[in-house]
């Protein structure tokens, strides 16, 4: 998935060391500033039931039409609210399938064997690109629901939108070490504990949702810049409408993305604000069931 | 450091016993013991009143003469456009300086609650988003806004000069006369206005003097503090972890949180809260990075420069102080919650789904019995003083001032 060119005979390791060296030298000494337009794959919008009252279909997809996206990955409690904007329109959403069949379930959810005949019967009526987003941490990751998850979505040959810790994203690549996982805010976690897991899991990819130390006031952060110098494939950026309130925040964060985009060379950039979405969820949903 | 760990250690122990002398002397509700950690944190919610000391960014904070402009200004209908809207038609005050109202209504139906305005000399944010550093400056603001009083520069000189003694002030204040061209008018008019307002202070509470008999091991006055109060108190300072936010004599931190109270705004808009706050100080040419900031040294502007806005703070609002709640309902930045019993419903029912998990970790349901969630508002209505506060005497003239027929005995106004 990384277009860049790696020392596949050296391995993965010594590819991350080429990458950024590469990025450095291969770009053209005047970096042009991210096109103001630049589309953006949103990979964290909720779209539940009080979302739907409030701000029904056709009004949602305005707001993500007008925020420029070119595609939304969409997750909801339940997942009725998905379905929904999915109908409305099936070229600008990516369906997920979050395991909550109601707000209130972020907790109990992974002890509750009743998701599992829920989602089963989910996957096999609608087409996904993932499961989740899902909240999980530490040894919970290893209980019967989850490890379950972890199945189907091999099964399905779905991603899995994971928020928890990096414990729960080892003990899940344990169970599957061909799971493709997307996490979740890169974990909350600090930059270089997110590039450690990024090199030790090879599929485990990384949204910046609901996050501001990567970049203020349009500048990046330095120790973020190395990481997406490092994995320029590997992060998404994502709104995390976790109330409804927050659609109105769409527009705006997209604006808010592209500005420290910008700040990246303008390849990076790209990939980051939509490509790796395009590329790894996208082309999922326009394949043939 | 070991001395003043024993003296610490010796403090403590002495307002345990303290303690536990007045809840002997108490009789019947004895079931109650505060632990020392407890007992420094009581301590840590006073003295009151804060000592009061002049705005830097004000060079008439704690002036004579502006805190008689301001006064008179603050209760002026004149200033605003259609002549019936003063600062006082929504901040009353016999209610605290607020309006009782869900949402203020000056010319127009507004979207946030009115704050009151006792203690507002300690504040370091200003209004529900924060969109103010200064309180001269957020006192402006409902003077032009054309929903609130839609006043302007000419009529506010107009208004000053048509009054003798409210210009006669102006120009003691500022050593200037009021002119609708000089860029400074509105500007003074709202230190005038701030230089007042900062006089509102609210007397002590019952948990003021509870606290402060703690403090000096008078054991009969501690114990007059009701046990269904003390109850709510431990519950504040415990299980609640209240104090966190609600931290400090004003008990709040004078910053900013999503307790997950919805914020659309009808029609089909929401208000962002602090979000939308930190644009508009930042913008703001009246904020204390601006010309206006009477603070030589812009030390006063620390915050200010600093500021970087974030995403959680959409639908972020002010954490309020809880001291005079008896005074202000109905509560939260839309004026939603009717009660006190309703605001403690809303934390013991808290809707997780609300608050992103990342987000306010410290906020979970917190599951009160009725008799628990009685004991909370016993205690918040404690932060209240049970007399009512005569605070809105008009501050007499200074002398230069007077009216040439009257011989007044000048009293000392202001600080």
């Amino acid at each position: 998935m990384n277009r860049l060119p790696r020392g596949t005979a050296a391995g993965p390791a010594l590819a991350h060391l080429i990458a950024p060296l590469c990025l450095a030298l291969c770009l053209p000494a005047t970096v042009l500033a991210a096109d103001p337009t630049m589309p953006i794959f949103d990979a964290h919008i909720h779209y539940s039931h009080d979302a739907w009252e409030s701000t029904p279909p056709k009004t949602a997809i305005a707001i993500l039409r007008k925020a420029g996206l070119k595609r939304a990955m969409v997750s909801s409690s339940s997942d009725d609210g998905t379905q929904k904007l999915y109908a409305e329109a099936p070229d600008l959403v990516v369906p997920s399938l979050r395991p909550y069949r109601k707000r209130g379930e972020i907790s109990s959810w992974v002890r509750d064997e009743t998701v599992i005949a829920h989602v089963e019967e989910r996957l096999k009526k609608y087409r996904y690109a993932a499961i989740g987003e899902f909240h999980v941490y530490g040894a919970d990751a290893d209980l019967p629901v989850m490890r379950r998850m972890v199945q189907l979505a091999k099964q399905y040959k779905l991603w899995l939108h994971l928020h928890g810790d990096s414990d729960a994203v080892d003990r899940v690549m344990k169970q599957d070490p061909d799971a493709r996982i997307l996490w979740a805010h890169s974990g909350f976690d600090r930059p270089d504990v997110v590039r450690a897991m990024l090199r030790k899991h090879r599929r485990l990819h990384a949204d910046l949702a609901f996050r501001n130390d990567h970049a203020s006031g349009g500048k990046l952060d330095p120790a973020w810049r190395e990481a997406f110098l490092e994995f320029p494939d590997r992060f998404l950026v994502g709104t995390d409408t976790f109330t409804p309130e927050r659609w109105h925040y769409i527009v705006e964060h997209a604006e808010w993305s592209r500005g420290w985009l910008s700040d990246l060379p303008p390849e990076i950039a790209e990939r980051i604000g939509w490509r790796n979405g395009e590329a790894l969820f996208a082309s999922m949903m326009a394949k043939a069931p | 450091m070991t001395s003043r760990r024993t003296k610490g250690l010796r403090r403590r122990a002495g307002l345990a016993l303290a303690l536990l002398a007045v809840l002997a002397s108490a009789g019947a509700d004895v079931g109650i013991e505060l632990s020392a950690e407890e007992l420094d944190r009581i301590a840590s919610h006073g003295p009151w009143p804060l000592p009061w000391s002049a705005d830097p960014g004000n060079r008439v904070s704690g002036n004579a003469a502006a805190i008689f402009l301001g006064h008179g200004l603050f209760f002026d209908e004149a200033l605003s456009a259609n002549g019936k809207v003063a600062c006082a038609t929504c901040h009353n005050p016999a209610r605290g300086f607020q309006d009782s109202r869900n949402v203020a209504k000056g010319l127009a139906p507004g979207t946030r609650n009115t704050p009151g305005l006792f203690n507002v000399r300690h504040q370091r944010w200003f209004g529900w988003d924060g969109a103010h550093d200064n309180l001269w400056s957020s006192s402006l603001r409902p003077i032009l806004d054309p929903g609130e009083m839609g006043g302007s520069a000419a009529r506010s000189a107009r208004r000053l000069k048509a009054s003798p003694a409210l210009h006669c002030h102006y120009r003691a204040a500022f050593g200037k006369p009021a002119m609708a061209d000089d860029p400074e008018l509105l500007v003074n008019l709202a230190k005038g206005i701030a230089a007042w307002q900062e006089t509102l202070v609210s007397p002590p509470a019952p948990f003021d003097r509870f606290r402060d008999a703690l403090a000096r091991k008078d054991a009969s006055t501690a114990a007059e503090y009701p046990p269904a109060a003390r109850r709510g108190l431990r519950l504040f300072l415990g299980r609640g972890q209240c104090a966190t936010c609600h931290a400090g004599p004003m008990f709040s931190n004078g910053e900013f949180g999503d307790i997950g109270i919805p914020f659309f705004v009808k029609p089909g808009g929401v208000d962002p809260g602090r979000q939308g706050g930190i644009k508009r100080v930042q913008s703001n040419p009246y904020n204390l990075l601006g010309a206006f900031n009477d603070d030589v040294t812009r030390e006063n502007a620390t915050g200010t420069r600093h500021l970087r806005p974030e995403h959680r703070n959409f639908g972020e609002f002010k954490v309020p102080s809880l001291r005079n709640l008896r005074l202000t309902a109905p509560y939260m930045h839309n004026g939603s919650i009717a009660s006190l019993h309703d605001v403690v419903r809303h934390y013991s029912e808290l809707n997780e789904d609300r608050l992103h998990s990342d987000g306010e970790r410290i906020l979970k349901p917190l599951g009160l019995t009725a008799a628990e969630s009685k004991d909370l508002v016993a205690f918040l209505e404690s932060l209240s003083p049970t007399e009512p506060i005569s605070v809105a005497v008009k501050p007499m003239p200074i002398r230069d001032c007077l009216p040439a027929t009257r011989n007044s005995r000048i009293p000392a106004a202001g600080r």
